[in-house]
């Protein structure tokens, strides 16, 4: 059987990366479970900003 | 109350104050500051030490995760590749174990050669070259003492590095800008090189020695940049322009990318030749002394220098600009431009930018030309945001099963394993996971075992094992399933719940769909379910609404996560209970579709899931996009207004969580007309948000909404996102008032 009337869900992605594949270290990853994670400190390496020219 | 100190990340590291070029608009030796001719030339073996090992005590006390040394000058290879070989091995070894070095070099590229790109491979030192664009561009100022052009020679330079040997320690091109020059010529140029990273750089210049503007015109700069910007994008942006991207992160409600843009609080300190420690090497340009600290590595540590009144008005972010930029809705971008390009005699650094003018408009002609793209899909579109909240969910499943890294048990294993089998069958999972509960089961566990709670790392696998018994069952998947259960009942996400009566209170369940309704199977016996949808002995279905013109909701009271609201979840409804309130809530329905139908159609299209909570006010939770908390005892002219405004509620929040509609939250207050303290920008919107799609109940409170969406035009937090989602609003209130 099949069950068609129980809770909808969302439009699946195209092309979307499997469960177990999903690597959630990379940049992307990190910043979207950042907006529902923060995390408390900042152990991430930050890049350099100075920028002068010689 | 003193703040606490910023550590330095950056540090720019001297290593000889001479130079082969005699470019005519460097800062070093043409601006204010003349103390080059004091330093010694060449940086000391003592210096060094000293260096290396304050850096390494700042690393260690800050628990810094990386620390970038950025060789300088005058010239840095100047100061050959003995002395240099001495610089990295100092620096390495201080560092080892303590923090990871990022070594960088910034040199105009005339004496470099094979055996420094071998001794800066051998301690992965990255590379920067300046060079201002074409020939007739880099040879208006980058040229000999005696006139000669230095082009050539650095083009060889660029090329050297760009060959497939050093590829990896090329760091890109540092271009400094002077209007006089074609920006087309000057980008093609650089371009030319496949450089894989250009920096463009305004002039230093001051209110007390403005830049060139040849024409007058106050933009300048950029008009010039804007150029670039345009002829860069057409031609798919392809190798990255820090300015740009700066900018287009922080449109975007990132961080600033370079130090000349954005309120990211500075975290550089320069070490120069003789050991002395300086504020900023730009501030050169301001007067004479004015990066001076009166430090120097031999006797002061970096948090004595971080301490420094300089160093910390550069840190304090929006209150470290002046008036005028504070109000500035573009300041998150251009965080009131390079300190020392804020500099006047008599004022100081308390003004706005000589490039004030420029970075307006760079930042909003960026702006004008990329919102449309640059807009979060799921702002505008509810099937996108529905999607990207799917996939979030994903991520957190994803997360929890690399956070509990073997430690699951052999449970978690095999549910696991299992998921990623059923996920293979499109939308049987996804029909589970996409339950708003979902979302409540992977923070609980996250939760749970960040806090180091006992036992936290075995007790996902039940909720996992569950889901996907429920996905097969669902999919119709010939697959069974272990599930286990708990005080007697097993729970089927968005299915039902099975009081398994005779069997052992706790136990091991095997699940599997049958031709006819599902088969659980314990060792006790078999119980076969032949409609799910339906009550039966022991089998409690989650309900749906579903009836007299209300959409096919779920009614769950069921879900043991459901419970994520901030007025309590009720327990299970008795038949006539649910009956009633069901009947109540498609009443409720029929007057939200006769007074707000465009609202009603979203929303029964992005809602899934009703749960009743006490209390009389809609509740919203920390779920997944498409439950609300409804209560049980409200009527149906209460229910109405409280299912919109729970729908509103539950939206917005559900955009924040894939979204960034704003930064820096609560760094300014706003008027909010229907309270009298100021509020942030968050509340701001939510309340503007909520009140503009509650006119057709609560038209005072729409009226309201109006006033607030005029500060929130004016607001510098909103990023394009935001202001897209302002746009609907003010959309949304013009149609709704005209058609009243």
């Amino acid at each position: 059987m099949t069950l068609q009337t129980s809770v909808t869900f969302a439009p699946v992605k195209k092309d979307r990366v499997p469960l177990t594949e999903i690597d959630v270290r990379d940049a992307e990853a990190a910043r979207k479970l950042g907006r529902v994670r923060p995390s408390g400190a900042d152990r991430s390496a930050r890049m350099s900003t100075f920028n002068s020219a010689l | 109350m003193t703040r606490p100190v910023v550590p330095f990340r950056e540090i720019v590291l001297k290593v000889h104050s001479r130079c082969d070029l005699a470019c005519d608009h460097c800062y070093i030796y043409e601006h204010a500051d003349q103390s080059w001719r004091t330093r010694p030339k060449t940086i000391s073996d003592e210096a060094i030490f000293w260096t290396a090992l304050r850096l390494a005590e700042h690393a260690k006390k800050h628990a810094l995760p990386s620390v970038s040394v950025i060789l300088h000058g005058g010239e840095p290879l100047l100061a050959g590749p003995t002395r240099l070989r001495r610089v990295c091995e100092e620096l390495t070894k201080a560092l080892d174990g303590v923090a990871a070095l990022d070594l960088r070099i910034h040199t105009n590229g005339l004496q470099l050669s094979p055996r420094y790109l071998e001794l800066f491979d051998e301690f992965g030192v990255k590379v920067g070259i300046s060079l201002d664009g074409d020939k007739a561009a880099n040879d208006r100022h980058r040229r000999f003492a005696d006139g000669r052009s230095s082009h050539p020679l650095v083009l060889k330079a660029v090329e050297l590095l760009g060959t497939d040997r050093w590829r990896h320690l090329n760091l890109g091109l540092l271009c400094t800008v002077d209007v006089a020059n074609d920006p087309v010529a000057v980008h093609d140029a650089l371009m030319e090189l496949d450089p894989p990273r250009i920096d463009f750089l305004l002039p230093h210049a001051t209110w007390d020695e403005p830049p060139p503007r040849p024409d007058g015109s106050p933009t300048a700069y950029a008009d010039w940049l804007l150029t670039v910007f345009d002829r860069w994008d057409r031609q798919g942006r392809r190798v990255p322009v820090r300015l740009f991207a700066s900018v287009l992160s922080t449109l975007s409600g990132g961080p600033g990318l370079t130090e000349s843009l954005g309120l990211t609080p500075t975290d550089l300190v320069v070490v120069e030749t003789d050991g002395t420690l300086e504020q900023v090497d730009s501030l050169k340009t301001a007067y004479e002394g004015a990066a001076a600290t009166g430090f120097d590595v031999f006797a002061h540590t970096f948090d004595e220098v971080a301490a420094h009144p300089g160093v910390r008005a550069r840190q304090l972010g929006l209150a470290g600009v002046g008036a005028t930029c504070r109000e500035c809705p573009v300041v998150r971008s251009c965080g009131g431009g390079l300190y020392a390009h804020r500099y006047r005699s008599g004022t100081g650094f308390d003004n706005t930018s000589v490039y004030c003018t420029d970075l307006e408009a760079l930042v909003r002609g960026v702006e004008r030309r990329t919102a449309a793209r640059s807009v979060p899909a799921a702002v505008t579109d509810d099937g996108e945001l529905r999607t990207e909240q799917h996939e979030l969910t994903r991520l957190l499943l994803a997360g929890l099963h690399r956070e509990l890294d073997g430690r699951g048990g052999e449970d978690w294993a095999r549910a696991w394993e299992l998921a990623g089998t059923v996920d293979r069958h499109p939308g049987a999972l996804d029909g589970v996971l996409s339950h708003p509960y979902t979302r409540g089961w992977l923070h609980g566990a996250l939760d749970a075992l960040h806090e180091g709670s006992p036992g936290a790392a075995l007790l996902p696998a039940g909720r996992l094992a569950s889901s996907v018994a429920a996905a097969v069952v669902r999919g119709g998947l010939d697959l069974p399933v272990q599930v286990p259960y708990e005080d007697g009942a097993l729970l089927l996400p968005t299915i039902g719940e099975l009081r398994l009566t005779g069997a052992a209170p706790h136990g091991t369940a095997e699940v599997r769909p049958v031709e006819k309704g599902l088969l659980v199977r314990t060792g006790d016996g078999e119980r076969h379910i032949p409609r799910p949808d339906e009550h039966s002995a022991g089998w409690r279905p989650v309900r749906r609404l579903g009836r007299d013109g209300a959409p096919d909701l779920a009614v769950d009271d069921l879900d043991p996560y459901r419970d994520c609201f901030d007025a309590p979840a009720l327990p299970r409804l008795g038949h006539a209970e649910a009956a009633e309130w069901t009947a109540r809530l498609a009443r409720a329905w029929g007057l939200l579709r006769a007074r707000a139908p465009e609202q009603a159609a979203a929303a029964a299209a992005s809602l899934t899931t009703l749960t009743p909570v006490d209390g009389r006010r809609p509740a919203a939770g920390r779920h997944a996009l498409g439950a609300l908390g409804v209560p049980l005892r409200a009527e149906a002219a209460e229910l109405a207004p409280v299912l919109l405004r729970g729908w509103r509620r539950a939206r917005l929040w559900a955009l924040l969580e894939v979204t960034d509609l704003y930064a820096d939250d609560g760094l300014w207050t706003h008027p909010a007309p229907w309270q009298e303290a100021p509020v942030p920008v968050s509340e701001l919107l939510a309340g503007a948000y909520e009140r503009t799609g509650l006119r057709a109940f609560d038209p005072d409170g729409a009226e309201a909404a109006l006033r607030a969406l005029d500060t929130l035009d004016r607001a510098a937090e909103l990023t394009v996102g935001g202001k897209r989602l302002l746009a609907l609003l003010w959309e949304e209130a013009d149609r709704d008032r005209h058609s009243r």
